[in-house]
């Protein structure tokens, strides 16, 4: 059963279509990545399922209800959207001992919290004088305030050094395997791909993939195939649903399927091979030819 | 406690955890009692009352600017600073109702702004109470407790009429130099001076309805308080409908 539900969302800005018809479903157990260049439109699906943007249409629910109508937001679902939420002047134990306060957490958390994220020794500091990944540090200590079932969080990894994010990927991580929902935003594929299990793909506010990252992985692995005829040979691949691109007259590039599958399809058109090799694109370009209008890829 | 106490209390922490307020009710305790002393020392001088007369002691007690300018920037700082910090968003992620969140903060930074204006006015009132003793009176013009009373309620309203303004603009620097600017600039120094019958039905003229002595040329103190609590409520509708109905973060 999804706990995050996002359904036929679009949000209009004037003339900018910021997303477009957007759904996807997030489970608990699972570290889910919604991924997507700047500008894909992640954050803004994330306001509006946090009720901080309205949509122009469609909904967004977590647990079944719009987020202002949960009886106990903050200790349902916890929500970092960036290090940039704080009053300087406040120190981090302030800014926490004010949204406790709001929302009704006892005090006490906000000792917990700080230590869970490594910032205790500067709880009484100003947070003007945090580093950028103090901040993010304590931005997320404000997400896990009301220890919440549901933890969404829009490029936690920034700012942070590669202690901090394999601490990142820990705590994550720990989350989803104690029977949470995990939702992480982020540009940087390659960084998150070593934390989630399943991945939702944004590009231009639409839906490119919604799937998990071992299919993903599956993807990013393409067969060439060297021949008399490459279009004749992409026709039969593409009418046996294999995902394809003719790269020139001689040679296509076949993802998510293997040499034998080819090599038979070719048999059966009446086509040679003449070269057959495999390699890794790696996710990053795959993930960089989904966000830019590959149909192949995103497939 | 139910939620919108556990809001008010927020925001009363919210108040007191940064350097606005302290540093605003210093200068104004200064001003206050400054203020005081300087006409005291003037007092009797060619062109001045006497001290101890009526006229002389209404003019030492006029501490509305004092109160009406601070109350107008940290109304301003309550709900703008929310938007310049961001501070918004973590407070609606905890209480995603926004009527209410809206609602809270004008209540608290009214009932604030009527605690600091008595506090202030009772400490100019103290220390022009001292300098009449000093001087050999002990009496206060009859004036004295409505002018404390309309001071008061001059510091609810233009706190009120801060976070207005504040929650309008989302900007605190060009909502503080745009208010005062038009508070001094435009009424009382030009409408004040080139039309003055105009000038009584603006909130700052108003308001000297309220915190000055009876004087000809301003509104009685009950149609002042009127004005003035319906130019707080007109903003305050208008900020509410922008506030609820906005994106933010």
């Amino acid at each position: 059963m999804s706990v995050i539900s996002v359904s036929h969302l679009t949000k209009r800005y004037g003339q900018v279509l910021a997303v477009d018809d957007l759904s996807f479903d997030v489970h608990p157990g699972k570290v889910t990545g919604f991924l997507g260049p700047n500008g894909a439109g992640k954050t803004t699906t994330l306001k509006i399922l946090l009720g901080l943007a309205a949509p122009t249409s469609g909904s967004a629910t977590i647990g079944g209800a719009e987020y202002r109508r949960l009886p106990d937001p903050m200790r349902q679902v916890g929500a970092a959207l960036d290090s940039d939420t704080f009053h300087p002047g406040r120190s981090a134990s302030q800014h926490l001992k004010v949204t406790a306060t709001a929302a009704g957490i006892p005090h006490r958390r906000v000792g917990e919290v700080l230590d869970q994220v490594g910032l205790a020794g500067a709880a009484g500091r100003r947070v003007g004088g945090y580093s950028l990944g103090m901040r993010q540090r304590l931005s997320l200590a404000s997400a896990l305030l009301g220890d919440p079932g549901v933890l969404i969080l829009d490029e936690p990894l920034n700012g942070l050094d590669p202690e901090g994010i394999h601490w990142m990927r820990g705590l994550l991580r720990s989350f989803a395997a104690d029977g949470r929902t995990v939702l992480v935003s982020s540009h940087l594929l390659t960084e998150v791909a070593q934390t989630v299990d399943e991945v939702i793909v944004l590009a231009k506010g639409r839906l490119m993939a919604e799937t998990t990252l071992a299919d993903l992985t599956e993807r990013s692995s393409v067969t060439r195939a060297r021949t008399t005829d490459a279009t004749r040979l992409a026709d039969v691949l593409l009418a046996a649903g294999i995902q394809v691109r003719v790269v020139d007259g001689t040679t296509v590039e076949a993802r998510g399927t293997d040499g034998d599958t080819i090599g038979l399809a070719a048999a059966s058109a009446g086509l040679p091979i003449l070269e057959l090799s495999r390699h890794d694109e790696g996710l990053e370009t795959l993930f960089f030819e989904m966000v830019n209008d590959r149909p192949e890829a995103a497939a | 406690m139910n939620a919108t106490l556990r809001l008010a209390r927020a925001e009363f922490r919210k108040l007191f955890t940064t350097l606005a307020v302290p540093v605003a009710a210093a200068l104004a305790a200064v001003l206050t009692v400054g203020s005081v002393l300087i006409d005291a020392a003037v007092a009797g001088k060619p062109g001045q009352y006497a001290l101890g007369s009526a006229e002389e002691t209404y003019k030492m007690l006029k501490f509305g600017p004092v109160v009406v300018v601070a109350m107008l920037i940290l109304g301003i700082l309550a709900a703008g600073g929310e938007f310049r910090h961001r501070t918004i968003v973590p407070a609606l992620l905890a209480t995603p109702q926004r009527a209410r969140v809206f609602a809270v903060k004008v209540a608290v930074i009214a009932l604030f702004g009527a605690v600091f204006a008595a506090v202030i006015f009772g400490l100019g009132l103290g220390t022009v109470a001292g300098v009449l003793a000093a001087h050999g009176f002990h009496h206060l013009p009859a004036a004295t407790g409505r002018m404390y009373l309309g001071t008061v309620i001059a510091g609810a309203c233009f706190g009120m009429i801060g976070v207005a303004v504040g929650a309008l603009t989302r900007n605190t620097v060009v909502a503080i130099v745009a208010a005062v600017g038009w508070a001094l600039f435009v009424e009382v120094i030009t409408l004040g001076t080139v039309a003055p019958s105009l000038a009584k039905w603006l909130p700052v003229g108003a308001s000297i309805g309220l915190t000055n002595p009876p004087a000809a040329g301003v509104l009685a103190p009950a149609a002042a308080g009127a004005v003035l609590a319906g130019y707080a409520v007109a903003m305050l509708a208008v900020a509410s409908r922008t506030t609820i109905r906005r994106d933010v973060g």
